[in-house]
C-alpha cells in the first residue's frame, strides 16, 4: 500500500497535475476567474479580512468582551453574522477553506511539514507585521485582496490608492527588514 | 552543472492517503454545511480553490509589493497587475449588466468603493509594512497556516486582534476622514470610458514594472 | 572551486532569499552556493532570482517539503 502511493507520487503526469508550482501567470489568471465566480455566486467579490474582527469577537465574548456599543458591530446584519457564529459566515468558512485547500495541495504534493519557530525574532516579526496588518486592514476596509485585488477590479479609485500605499509601506518594510529582522 | 553534493535523501514517504482522508473529512463537513446553508458549501469551495492555487502558485501578494524594493524582481508584480485585469472584465460585465438592469446601487459597489480619505492612507502604509514583516498579508497567511508554519499561526492571531483593534479605533480615523469621496470611474467617465482609463491605468503600471526591472537586474527573464 | 552551504531552514520570505543575495556576493566565479529552505515560496523565488542573474540553478528536493538550491556563480 504505501509502495503503491510512492508510485503515484513520484509518477510523472501527476507530478505535474498535483506537484510541479503553476506559473504566476497560471495563477494569477486562476485567482481572476474564481474571483468572477465569487461575484457571481455571493453577490460580492472576494474579501478575507473582513471576517477577522468577528473572530476576535466570538474567541473573546466568552472571557468577558462586550461590543453591542461598538459603532460598527451596530447594524443589523454585523449582529446577525455575529450571533449566527463562525460556521454560519460565509465569509469565515472561506477563509477557513483557503487554509484547508492550501493544506490539500501541500500533502497532494507530499509537502507537508510542521515548520517550527526558529527564532525570537521570528515570533517578534509575526506579532507585529500581524497586529500592523489587522490594525490597517480596517482602516483601509480591506486588505491585498479585498481592498487592492477586489476592490481595483470593481473600478473603485480606492483600490489604486491602497496600491500606492501599499508600495510605500512594503518599501518602509523592506527597509525594516534589512536593518533589524535578518 | 559541476558536480554537487546534494544531502543524503531519506527514504521518501507519500502523504497522499492523508490528503484523501482530508478529501473524506472535506465532504463530511461539506454535507453538515449544506443541512444549514448551500451558500456555506459554495463559500467553502471557493476558499478551497483559492487555497490550493494560491500554494500551487506560491502566488503571493505581498511580494508583488515588496520585491521590486529588495531585488529589482517585478513578476509577481506584473502577474497582480494581470490578474487585476482579468477580473476586471469579467467584474465590468456583471456590474453593466445590472447597470442596464436599472440596479439602483450597483453590485460591489457597498463593499468595495470605499472612501479615499486619512484612514485609507494610513491602514494602506501600516498594512504595507505589516505585511513584509510577518511575510504575507491576509491569504498569505491563511495559505501558510496551511502548510504548516508556526510562524504564520502566530501572525493569524495578532492579525485577528489587531483587527479588532482597528474595529474599536475606527470611529476616530472616520472623524478624521469625514468628507472623504467615493470614487467610482464609471461615474466619472462612463462605463465604456471607465473601462479605458483602468486598463490605461493598469497598461501604464505594466510598463513600469518592466522598465523598474530592467533598470534593476538588467533583464526581465 | 569552493562549496558554501547556507542553512535558511525555517526562515520565511523575504529572508531566504536576502541572504542568497548577499551570500552570493562572497562567492568566485566557479564556486557553488547550496541553499537549504523549507518554504514553498522561496524554492521558486531563490531560483528565479538567480537565473535572472545569470547564474546556474539547479533544485533538488531532499525531503518533504524540504529543498536544497544549488547555485553556480559564472560571473
Amino acid at each position: 500500500m504505501k509502495e503503491f502511493f510512492l508510485k503515484i507520487s513520484n509518477n510523472e503526469i501527476y507530478q505535474r497535475l498535483f506537484k510541479n508550482p503553476f506559473s504566476y501567470v497560471a495563477g494569477a489568471t486562476l485567482l481572476a476567474f474564481f474571483n468572477v465566480l465569487t461575484f457571481v455566486f455571493t453577490g460580492n467579490g472576494w474579501g478575507v479580512t473582513g471576517a477577522f474582527a468577528n473572530w476576535a469577537v466570538w474567541t473573546l465574548q466568552p472571557l468577558g468582551l462586550d461590543v453591542s456599543t461598538w459603532p460598527s458591530f451596530a447594524s443589523e446584519a454585523a449582529q446577525k453574522t455575529l450571533a449566527g457564529g463562525f460556521l454560519s459566515d460565509g465569509v469565515s468558512v472561506r477563509n477557513l477553506g483557503i487554509i484547508l485547500g492550501a493544506l490539500l495541495a501541500t500533502l497532494l504534493a507530499s509537502q507537508f511539514k510542521i515548520k517550527k519557530i526558529k527564532s525570537v525574532r521570528q515570533v517578534v516579526a509575526a506579532t507585529v507585521g500581524g497586529l500592523m496588518m489587522g490594525y490597517g486592514a480596517r482602516l483601509a476596509s480591506g486588505c491585498n485582496i479585498g481592498a487592492l485585488f477586489t476592490g481595483t477590479a470593481n473600478l473603485s479609485v480606492s483600490g489604486w490608492v491602497f496600491a500606492a500605499t501599499l508600495l510605500l509601506g512594503a518599501y518602509i518594510g523592506s527597509k525594516i527588514l534589512k536593518k533589524y529582522l535578518m | 552543472m559541476s558536480e554537487k553534493t546534494a544531502t543524503k535523501r531519506k527514504p521518501k514517504s507519500s502523504q497522499i492517503p492523508f490528503a484523501l482522508i482530508l478529501l473524506v473529512g472535506l465532504i463530511f463537513f461539506g454535507n453538515y454545511l449544506f443541512t444549514k446553508s448551500p451558500n456555506l458549501v459554495i463559500a467553502l469551495i471557493l476558499g478551497l480553490a483559492f487555497g490550493y492555487i494560491l500554494q500551487r502558485s506560491r502566488f503571493c501578494f505581498t511580494a508583488g509589493f515588496r520585491d521590486p524594493w529588495l531585488t529589482g524582481s517585478t513578476s509577481i508584480t506584473r502577474a497582480v497587475i494581470l490578474a487585476i485585469a482579468l477580473a476586471t472584465i469579467g467584474f465590468f460585465f456583471i456590474k453593466y449588466k445590472a447597470f442596464l438592469a436599472g440596479a439602483e446601487v450597483i453590485p460591489g459597489n457597498a463593499h468595495f468603493v470605499n472612501p479615499i480619505g486619512i484612514s485609507l492612507l494610513v491602514g494602506g502604509v501600516m498594512f504595507g509594512i505589516g505585511m513584509v514583516i510577518a511575510g504575507g498579508c491576509a491569504s498569505g497567511t491563511l495559505m501558510r497556516v496551511g502548510e504548516g508554519f508556526q510562524m504564520q499561526i502566530i501572525s493569524l492571531i495578532f492579525f485577528v486582534l489587531g483587527s479588532l483593534w482597528g474595529v474599536h479605533d475606527l470611529p476616530f480615523w472616520n472623524s478624521l476622514s469625514k468628507d472623504a469621496p467615493r470614487i467610482f470611474l464609471p461615474d466619472y467617465f462612463g462605463w465604456y470610458g471607465a473601462l479605458a482609463v483602468q486598463f490605461a491605468l493598469l497598461g501604464a503600471a505594466y510598463f513600469v514594472a518592466i522598465w523598474w526591472q530592467k533598470k534593476k537586474m538588467g533583464s526581465i527573464e | 572551486m569552493k562549496e558554501y552551504r547556507l542553512d535558511c531552514l525555517g526562515e520565511a520570505c523575504p529572508i531566504p532569499l536576502m541572504k542568497t543575495e548577499k551570500k552570493m556576493m562572497d562567492l568566485q566565479v566557479g564556486d557553488m552556493l547550496i541553499v537549504m529552505i523549507d518554504h514553498s515560496c522561496a524554492m521558486k523565488n531563490v531560483p528565479e532570482w538567480a537565473r535572472t542573474q545569470g547564474h546556474n540553478v539547479d533544485i533538488e528536493e531532499v525531503d518533504d517539503g524540504e529543498w536544497e538550491i544549488f547555485i553556480e556563480k559564472v560571473k
